[in-house]
């Protein structure tokens, strides 16, 4: 097991290095930060030479690479070009707000996707089933700014039982949970549904019924346990995803998280900010993978990770 | 059989849930609209009537930094105007009138002695003084100033002297003839030396201090900053409010919905889609402003057919520019005839805009022997949904006249700070400029001039000779006149096609008294009250 997590950790740090390629260099082929900062004001060729030079900009690229790769070994990332503020607190600061909303995403679409997945499942080919079917199909093809524009007016503007933005209190992470959940939770269910499915073909579930243990109690312990395997993996992408790519949906609600200062980084050119934010994310990324296989092992007793690996 | 009924059933049920719940969510707009019919209870009580002698701004962006040598963002100066201070100020109706400084005289053409006003302390305690003018300059035109943007505007300044403590002189390098209203720009707002040289460059780019009427109080990145009233506010009686809170919510449809909630009394930034809903809520008032900002399609004069002034008249003249901003900006918009806004020291009145003229379209294009079909390539930037759409009328325009236009929707960001410059967008690319010292210097010189940044290939001798003359005289008489010659100039040389200046829409809560909309996005609010 030790060896198993060594070894991924050191795959994860080769990851980070190409990563952080790809990104320092793809980052610099369009646009210019500098340009983009005097866009109001009386450019002269020489100020903006200045502040290139301020900026460090001057240096041929593979030095500033070197000085950005120096940086992530110390975890220093830089400072924002735009703020000025360092570019790891401006994560920091917005880490809360966004694993808050990635978190309650997740909880709503299982909360919507496990019940209706497995009615369906149980119930295949009835009409529960069928509406079930038809509850991911629409969740799956729902816009999530068209979704939360709605529930903005809904619940917001028409009757006016939940707040429409910010990041201040319970009740403001509703709205925005509820959008992210429910388009999760059609892919989720389906996959529910089709892992349920597969599991209750198997010969042991039709044992365990043959035993006389109640319906219920089959479906829930035996079936259910064995069938989240599969839907852990994708939850865990997915929670991966979410702290860096729930953009829309922070967009909608006024939500301080990672995605929108990545984009508004982007927006800006703010290269060190870009960079910090996207190693984070993949950071991030990699270790939710690892969880996951890790967490395989205590779901399921046949995976033994010393071997598998 | 039984059980494709049953599913049907189910089916149809489903739809005509979702469709009610599509058209509830239409119609809650809509319920809001209606007061005067008995709609709902609350459409007739103002839901923001509770909050008390203080008001919420919303507001669609956050400047990230609030260090006036560090910026130039519209959204700075929305909240900054309320804690900032200059020497000059410009008011709401863009006069210049004292600020700090309580008046100032040009001994010579390179000297302006300022006095200053007595009495005024920053949020921290610290006076107002020469001492405190001179730091400003000091570090404005200093090495922490020249990483910064706003530098480069104001080089004329050799340096300012301190004459006693409620007197400055500035000696430049050179005349400036708008340098007085730059002194109400951005970068040139007095701030405390103490409190700058005891904190550092962090600290005071979050928790900024300054002599305005409101101070900071607390400052949350991508959500909310807080103002309170100054009490020892030098102007007698003012602020009235207690409190100002801006919150940044970027998307328009949830500032619309806090607005029409009552949870913000100020919406920035209202869509022309959303105007009707505005007006037609009891509570609220839509308030309109022409902006200094101007948008045009500009010609890359270096590519073919456009190098011939026939021909860019051609297709000023195929444009019916008075229809897109009828249709399609909904009138939130107003014609110009060269590109600068009314409200710009150098507009010319007299000048009409190129009438909308097919006929002569084609007969110029004709004459300039351009084949009909020949297809032309204009750039915009892809998050601007309006432009989109006119730019989609006028590739029907130009058809009429027999040119194809190839749209190319691109990153606004590469678009401006690559494209351009590079000479890359095409044959035409959309162009929008603030000219923020509302003089037609700053933008004139930008774009005309050659070897600027935005200005890839257009070069005229005669413009560059106005362009310079008009920088080498103080005497505003003079330059005004120099202005007409060259807006004529340049109308005739028609390097771009002037679509419109932009007019700003703000959705306002009827409890405010006295709230005006800024033509410069620059809030001024120490004259708001609430009933």
């Amino acid at each position: 097991m030790l060896t198993y997590i060594i070894r991924r950790l050191l795959h994860t740090v080769l990851v980070i290095f190409v990563i952080s390629l790809i990104i320092f260099f793809s980052i610099r082929l369009t646009g210019d930060p500098v340009s983009v900062m005097f866009s109001a004001g009386e450019p002269s060729k020489e100020a903006i030479e200045e502040v290139r030079k301020n900026l460090g900009l001057d240096k041929p690229v593979y030095e500033q690479y070197f000085i950005f790769l120096k940086g992530l070994v110390t975890l220093d990332l830089g400072e924002s070009f735009r703020s000025g503020t360092s570019v790891t607190s401006l994560i920091l600061e917005r880490l809360g707000a966004t694993l808050a909303l990635a978190f309650g995403g997740i909880v709503v679409a299982m909360a919507i996707a496990f019940p209706v997945g497995i009615l369906s499942a149980v119930k295949r080919g009835t009409s529960i089933d069928f509406f079930g079917r038809i509850f991911s199909l629409i969740g799956i093809s729902f816009p999530n700014f068209w979704l939360g524009i709605m529930l903005i007016l809904v619940f917001a503007v028409h009757l006016r039982w939940l707040p429409s933005s910010g990041f201040e209190s319970f009740s403001h992470l509703i709205l925005p949970s509820i959008t992210l959940g429910m388009i999760l939770s059609g892919i989720l269910a389906r996959l529910v549904r089709s892992s349920m499915l597969e599991v209750m073909n198997q010969q042991y579930i039709s044992t365990a019924k043959s035993k006389g243990i109640s319906e219920w109690s089959v479906i829930i312990k035996h079936a259910f346990r064995n069938a989240l395997l599969p839907t852990i993996t994708f939850l865990g992408i997915q929670f991966g995803s979410l702290l860096g790519g729930t953009v829309i949906v922070e967009q909608v609600f006024a939500w301080p998280g990672v995605g929108r200062l990545i984009i508004d980084a982007i927006n800006q050119r703010d290269y060190p900010v870009i960079q910090g934010g996207v190693i984070f994310l993949a950071v991030i990324m990699v270790l939710v993978n690892l969880i996951v296989d890790i967490s395989y092992s205590f779901i399921d007793p046949r995976i033994k990770t010393g071997k598998g690996a | 059989m039984k059980k494709m009924k049953k599913q049907f059933l189910v089916i149809s049920m489903m739809l005509i849930l979702i469709l009610s719940a599509c058209s509830n969510g239409s119609s809650s707009t809509d319920s809001s609209n209606n007061s005067n019919d008995g709609g709902g209870s609350t459409d007739e009580t103002n839901p923001a009537a509770e909050r008390g002698n203080e008001i919420v701004v919303g507001v669609s962006g956050d400047p990230q930094n609030w260090d006036p040598i560090d910026t130039f963002l519209l959204d700075w100066g929305t909240v900054a105007i309320s804690v900032y201070e200059g020497l000059v100020e410009r008011t709401l109706d863009l006069e210049l009138v004292p600020g700090l400084a309580e008046s100032w005289e040009y001994t010579d053409d390179k000297t302006i002695v300022f006095k200053l006003r007595e009495g005024v302390e920053f949020h921290n305690g610290e006076p107002f003084n020469a001492e405190a003018v001179k730091f400003t300059f000091d570090r404005l035109l200093g090495e922490e100033g020249q990483k910064g943007p706003q530098y480069s505007n104001y080089t004329s300044i050799e340096n300012v002297e301190v004459v006693d403590e409620f007197t400055v002189q500035m000696n430049l390098n050179s005349p400036d003839p708008v340098l007085i209203t730059k002194l109400a720009g951005y970068g040139a707002v007095i701030v405390p030396p103490n409190y700058v040289q005891e904190n550092t460059d962090d600290h005071f780019n979050n928790n900024p201090v300054g002599t305005g009427p409101f101070k900071m109080v607390s400052y949350q990145r991508d959500q909310e900053t807080v103002l309170e009233k100054n009490e020892n506010y030098w102007k007698e009686g003012l602020p009235k409010l207690d409190k100002v809170t801006f919150k940044i919510i970027p998307e328009a449809s949830t500032r619309l919905a806090e607005l029409q909630t009552g949870n913000i009394d100020i919406m920035k930034r209202v869509e022309v889609a959303q105007a009707e809903t505005v007006k037609e809520a009891s509570y609220l008032e839509l308030k309109e402003v022409g902006t200094p900002t101007v948008f045009s399609l500009r010609f890359d004069t270096a590519k073919e057919p456009l190098g011939d002034v026939r021909v860019r008249q051609a297709i000023n003249y195929a444009i019916d520019k008075d229809a897109i901003i009828s249709e399609i900006l909904g009138g939130y918009g107003k014609s110009i005839s060269t590109f600068q806004s009314e409200l710009s020291f150098g507009n010319n009145p007299d000048l009409e805009p190129y009438p909308y003229d097919p006929e002569k379209a084609k007969a110029l294009l004709k004459e300039a022997g351009v084949a009909e079909g020949t297809s032309l390539d204009v750039f915009i930037p892809g998050n601007d949904g309006n432009f989109k759409e006119i730019v989609q009328v006028v590739a029907f325009y130009l058809e009429e006249v027999g040119l194809k236009l190839n749209i190319n929707s691109v990153d606004n960001t590469t678009l401006i700070s690559d494209l351009i410059p590079k000479g890359d967008a095409g044959h035409m690319y959309r162009q929008g400029w603030g000219g923020w010292t509302l003089d037609y210097d700053n933008t004139a010189y930008l774009m005309y001039h050659e070897g600027e940044q935005w200005n890839p290939s257009f070069k005229n001798d005669k413009v560059e000779e106005l362009l310079e003359a008009q920088r080498a005289t103080v005497d505003q008489e003079e330059r005004k006149a120099i202005f007409m010659e060259l807006t004529e100039l340049l109308h005739e040389l028609a390097p771009e096609v002037n679509l419109y200046q932009a007019v700003d829409l703000y959705g306002v809560n009827k409890r405010l008294q006295g709230f005006q909309p800024p033509h410069d996005d620059r809030m001024r609010l120490e004259e708001v009250s609430v009933e």
